[in-house]
């Protein structure tokens, strides 16, 4: 299992393209996503649950990846979360 | 299986203010003296009444629990003379009590309003009577700080059970809960369900406040329920009473084959039956999901489909019977 925290970085949040962006990255893996906030706790795989977290511009996520591929999908949804997302 | 790994929270505090702004509508309160000490926190969903305190027995006062002020109260501070009545409430006032309540529309001086305000903490009034308060308070004050989890899953109301579909996401529960919605059921949430416990031994799940009935279909994106298929699809909360796990069949598997022995999921300590529904093409999960939840009611009302037919097999097999028709012969039935 591994367990990272990220900051939101882009000025809108995650809002429905980013979220859209984090569940098709996460659905490319084998391995379980969890995104944690404020102790709210959700699938990652699970565009209506990635919504719900609300997460605006400087928040903090706690992510766990647990499975196969853990290594791999975890550097990746890091990875988007460092690119804003593709958006700025 | 998955749902028992969930995170579970629970409140450690609400804030004076967040009482009044939740239930001021409900419970008619009304501010008294302000808005000092609305960030007061309340920790302790027990209510107390602050009576002996008032008569200046002080010890194992709990002062940090929710105030109620009621006719008993008030009627042994209007007996008192004025310069008592001061002291007795400065001396009440000495404790960071989080807010009090007066109940059945009593009044008390406006001075001792201010000296409460100055102390920052806010009086509420109500025309509701103590008992009845009491209870209300105490069934908020649980609501808010029961335990909570999220449940990766759909919650639908099948014939007035509450159903909660799991499984891995892509298996398809929200596609289930769309057929479910299309037969006449009502949909509670649907990934996001958020699950409290109220009292000891009932779950209560529903929808968050931002998503409420949306849902999404891989392919078509997010959809609407309640404006697609109008009121009668939904329903804001409900009781969780069976989970249905759904997975990929395995072969090597172990399913119930009678129904004899069912299993349980714990979510947040309370057992529910669990049933885990293998899945493969061709087979419709929604008249099985229809049936689980048929099969839980007449359960619920006293019969239990594989324990009769048990008795029933028990009942052949002493009789040592021959033959095998249902019926050995039926009078002029020659259809």
């Amino acid at each position: 299992m591994i367990e990272q925290t990220v900051t939101i970085l882009n000025r809108k949040g995650l809002h429905t393209r980013p979220a859209a962006l984090l569940v098709k990255t996460a659905a490319r893996f084998q391995s379980e996503l969890t995104l944690a906030k404020d102790g709210f706790e959700i699938n990652g795989k699970s565009i209506i649950g990635v919504m719900t977290l609300a997460a605006e511009q400087g928040s903090q996520l706690t992510i766990r990846v647990e499975g196969p591929d853990e290594e791999e999908a975890a550097a990746a949804i890091v990875a988007i979360f460092e690119r804003k997302f593709d958006e700025e | 299986m998955k749902i028992e790994r969930t995170h579970e929270t629970r409140k450690k505090s609400i804030t004076a203010g967040f009482l009044y702004q939740q239930t001021h509508d409900r419970f008619g309160l009304k501010q008294l003296n302000g808005e000092a000490g609305f960030d007061n926190l309340i920790r302790d969903k027990s209510l107390n009444r602050p009576g002996l305190a008032l008569a200046g027995y002080v010890e194992l006062f709990t002062y940090d629990r929710v105030q109620i002020m009621g006719n008993t109260e008030i009627r042994y501070l209007n007996s008192l003379k004025p310069s008592q009545r001061m002291a007795a409430c400065t001396n009440l006032l000495e404790f960071k009590m989080p807010c009090i309540i007066l109940t059945n529309g009593n009044i008390i001086a406006e001075e001792l309003l201010q000296a409460a305000a100055a102390r920052h903490i806010p009086i509420f009034g109500t025309e509701f009577e103590t008992t009845k308060i009491s209870y209300f308070l105490a069934d908020f004050l649980d609501d808010q700080f029961s335990p909570q989890v999220v449940v990766h899953g759909s919650l639908v109301d099948i014939y007035g059970v509450g159903v909660l579909l799991a499984g891995r996401s892509g298996i398809g529960k929200s596609e289930i809960a769309l057929d479910l919605i299309e037969r006449g059921h009502r949909l509670v949430a649907d990934d996001v369900v958020n699950v409290t416990r109220k009292g000891e031994g009932i779950l209560i799940g529903a929808g968050t406040d931002l998503v409420k009935h949306f849902m999404e279909i891989r392919g078509l994106g997010l959809i609407d329920v309640r404006s697609m298929f109008g009121i009668r699809a939904i329903r804001f909360q409900k009781r969780v009473e069976i989970a249905i796990e759904l997975e990929e069949w395995q072969g090597d598997r172990d399913y119930t084959r009678t129904g004899l022995d069912t299993d349980q999921v714990s979510i947040l300590g309370v057992d529910i039956p669990l049933v885990k529904l293998p899945i493969f093409p061709g087979k419709n999960v929604t008249v099985i999901a229809e049936v689980v939840s048929l099969n839980y009611l007449l359960k619920h009302y006293g019969y239990d489909a594989p324990k009769e037919f048990a008795k029933r097999l028990e009942g052949v097999i002493g009789q040592k019977k021959k033959g095998n028709r249902a019926i050995n012969y039926f009078e002029h039935d020659f259809e």
